[in-house]
């Protein structure tokens, strides 16, 4: 039994019995509780199932005292790690009591004038205890409980400090609000305006009547200082560092990357950007009336005046190649989205003229090459970007504009904010219906025909899947057709025979910590590591690169 | 002496002697001879008035002013104005009050006791800290935060300190102090807790089946 170790979860009645059986045969023991004391919670005697239960008196201090166990007390278990040979490796996060037991003694007047009340773990959460508190009253250990940060901030995939500037503007301090929040989002009246605000979905108010609108009180301090015509300047550090980065694609991701490593004090940063505008998606896949173009190139102007030299019309691959990025900068960031759409994958759709892909159309439209539309538009799919077509198209002048998906309004991806407005609008939303054949003359579609859907099973999604029904084709007279299915990452800008390593969702496999590929010094964020995805995780990722490329920077 | 170093229980403790309203003259912020008194005072204060609209007592009998000590005219005014207030609002208990004497002197004994407790000064002596440099984790509060702690904490010291105060009286059960106070039994029994946790009561016996709580007595 040399050489034995053992891990025990779980310091409770049960947990120590073992701990001790086992180390009296000879075996290194280790005890792992999460509670900041051994002995677990008190069991109230209403779940009592074994009477000996009842009032068992936990030998401690044998437990304490003896040279083979060792007690972690107010650890978690953050990871388990299965090695190849068998045994088994943990990471254990131990948290800090805070107090010096050894120079308490107990005089309770800390508790007294504690302000923050807490339910006591100790007793199943039946009272209540203070944020300094004596756990467990046998023990009399204290210690004192510090929460995680609050549920929306949480949920914020870059964890905006919610809690201080909603509490700001309630003050009225609008300034210090939104300079608040550009410690750590450059775009806030974008953002504040495009967010589906995962934040808000958390919020614990909603259990009480509604969520605090969290993302729109983004955009009214950001609109404050708009209307007050205040001209903020970003500053950067006057210590600065010499390195040369350059950054692909000035999306949220690269935008925000390049702002990070801005206030970080790099003052050689260069933005690579395909279009003739800045702002990724925010620009050419967002129309106007949810995002005014104004504004955003206003967020990017202030950014640009941190001494950020963005690059228009320059693509990777084309205009300049990856490999002389690579051997020209330090550092390499790839934030190139996902700016190419799915395909129908129906008959007759490589056949005709007036297929476009959401991404293609609404990128035209945003550039003004195509600003007018005649007779009829079907758009296909659920998402945001059907929505933003479809509603785009209305505005464009077509006559008729339908949305075709194939399961019901309850289903649909899109914010139902969103789909109602376009039902406002008068587009034409037709549920449960699924494209088969495109149809066509003369080289141009003139229509398309469909099939009704019923919901059957739910899938792997958790969503019922359509079932076609038999003889159910009916055909929709049009004359452009925009699939707005998904859209996928373009990794034509890579040199041929490159060795990154590609997802088969087609996006870069990157180190969750450091957001380094597997090349060193280039790094990728954004749609183009998670997939299509909302901005605000685009802009997460690009500041967690940010952080890795100026640890790997200053670590060379 | 500076307006900072003013107790607020002595501020109360004036009005339950019959007292119709109080000023408070402070300098003003900035010039200060100790920094910040006039500051801790304005903060004491707020406090004060927040308390006693909790209570039910007209908060305008308790007010805070600033003047240097050269403005006579500014002083005539404000005391003028002020009296002026005082003889709208009427004597205290009054038609200006939502109590009515005597109930209002009970209550404003409660408030004395609460603001002579430990918890109220520490939390008042700490909001510049928390306002301005943070606490331990550096986290900064809001003034929003901070007075809806504070008006949390003025509804739990309140209700504590009745407790106390009938406790003083007799020993009693949880279900007689929440007929006498018409606080829901519950929430008298989440008081108790605390204050046992606190050791600031403990049981003196079980009758029939219903335990009775007793004060402990404090040394100072």
């Amino acid at each position: 039994m040399e050489d034995k170790k053992v891990l025990i979860v779980g310091g409770g009645i049960d947990g120590v019995r073992v701990a001790l059986e086992k180390a009296d045969t000879g075996a290194r023991v280790t005890i792992v509780e999460k509670f900041p004391t051994l002995g677990a919670e008190r069991i109230p005697r209403d779940r009592l199932i074994k009477p000996d239960e009842a009032f068992v008196n936990l030998d401690l201090d044998s437990v304490r005292n003896n040279p083979d166990i060792e007690v972690l007390t107010y650890s978690d278990i953050k990871k388990v790690i299965r090695e190849e040979d068998g045994r088994v490796r943990t990471h254990i996060l131990k948290h800090s009591l805070h107090v010096d037991n050894s120079k308490c003694n107990d005089c309770k007047a800390c508790i007294r004038v504690c302000p923050v009340n807490m339910f006591d773990d100790f007793n199943e959460g039946f009272g209540f205890r203070t944020a300094v508190d004596f756990f467990n009253s046998g023990t009399g250990e204290y210690n004192i409980f510090k929460e995680d940060m609050p549920v929306c901030q949480d949920a914020c995939p870059i964890h905006l400090d919610i809690r201080k500037y909603v509490g700001l503007i309630a003050d009225g301090k609008y300034k210090e609000s939104l300079a608040k929040i550009r410690e750590k989002l450059p775009l806030p009246g974008s953002i504040g305006r495009v967010c589906p605000h995962p934040c808000e979905t958390a919020c614990n108010r909603q259990f009480l009547d509604e969520p605090i609108s969290i993302c729109f009180l983004k955009r009214y301090v950001a609109d404050v200082e708009i209307n007050n015509e205040i001209e903020p300047a970003y500053e950067t550090p006057d210590k600065k560092y010499p390195e040369k980065i350059a950054i692909i694609g000035a999306g949220p991701s690269g935008l925000t990357c390049a702002y990070d490593l801005a206030r970080m004090g790099y003052e050689h940063i260069k933005i690579h950007e395909a279009l003739p505008v800045p702002g990724g998606f925010l620009w050419v896949g967002i129309p106007e009336y949810r995002l005014p173009k104004e504004l955003l190139k206003r967020e990017v102007d202030l950014i640009a005046g941190m001494g950020v030299e963005i690059l228009y019309d320059t693509r990777i691959g084309k205009d300049i190649s990856f490999e002389d990025l690579q051997t020209e900068n330090d550092a390499v960031f790839i934030g190139a989205g996902c700016h190419s759409g799915l395909k129908l994958n129906v008959p007759g759709e490589d056949d005709y003229e007036g297929i476009v892909d959401c991404v293609t159309f609404l990128r035209e439209q945003a550039l003004g090459i195509r600003d007018k539309g005649t007779n009829k538009l079907i758009v296909i799919g659920g998402g945001n970007a059907a929505i933003d077509s479809a509603r785009v198209g209305w505005r464009m002048g077509f006559d008729d504009v339908y949305i075709l998906y194939r399961r019901t309004k309850k289903e649909m991806p899109a914010n139902p904010w969103e789909i109602d407005a376009a039902e406002h609008e008068g587009v034409i939303i037709q549920y449960l219906a699924a494209p088969i054949e495109i149809l066509g003359e003369n080289g141009k579609v003139t229509g398309m025909k469909c099939i009704k859907m019923e919901l059957g099973e739910p899938d792997a999604s958790g969503r019922r899947r359509p079932m076609p029904i038999e003889g159910s084709e009916y055909v929709i007279d049009a004359q452009t057709i925009v699939p707005a299915l998904s859209q996928a990452a373009d990794m034509s800008f890579l040199p041929e025979g490159h060795e990154y390593k590609i997802s088969r969702w087609n996006t870069f496999e990157i180190d969750e910590e450091t957001c380094q590929t597997n090349i060193p010094g280039v790094f990728a964020g954004g749609d183009i590591v998670s997939g299509p995805d909302i901005a605000i995780r685009a802009v997460a990722g690009g500041k967690n690169a940010a952080v890795g490329i100026h640890e790997y920077l200053r670590s060379k | 002496m500076c307006t900072g170093r003013m107790d607020p229980a002595t501020v109360v403790k004036a009005l339950k002697k019959g007292l119709d309203g109080l000023m408070v003259l402070g300098c003003y912020f900035g010039d200060c001879h100790y920094i910040s008194g006039n500051y801790q005072a304005k903060a004491k204060i707020d406090m004060t008035r927040r308390l006693l609209k909790h209570l039910g007592v007209n908060e305008e009998r308790v007010s805070f002013q600033q003047l240097s000590s050269g403005e006579g005219a500014r002083y005539v005014e404000l005391v003028t104005n002020y009296a002026k207030v005082i003889r709208d609002i009427g004597p205290i208990g009054g038609e200006g009050d939502n109590l009515k004497a005597p109930e209002i002197f009970k209550k404003l004994e409660t408030a004395e006791a609460v603001l002579a407790g430990e918890k109220i000064r520490w939390v008042i002596g700490k909001r510049t800290p928390f306002l301005e440099s943070g606490n331990m984790y550096g986290e900064i509060f809001t003034e929003h935060e901070f007075n809806r702690a504070i008006d949390m904490i003025i509804v739990e010291e309140t209700e504590t300190q009745e407790i106390l105060g009938r406790l003083k009286e007799q020993a009693q059960s949880v279900k007689d102090l929440a007929g006498a106070l018409t606080i829901p039994a519950q929430r008298v029994f989440r008081y108790i807790t605390a204050l046992k946790r606190k050791d600031m009561i403990k049981l003196e016996k079980v009758s029939g089946r219903t335990p009775v709580y007793q004060i402990v007595s404090q040394e100072v």
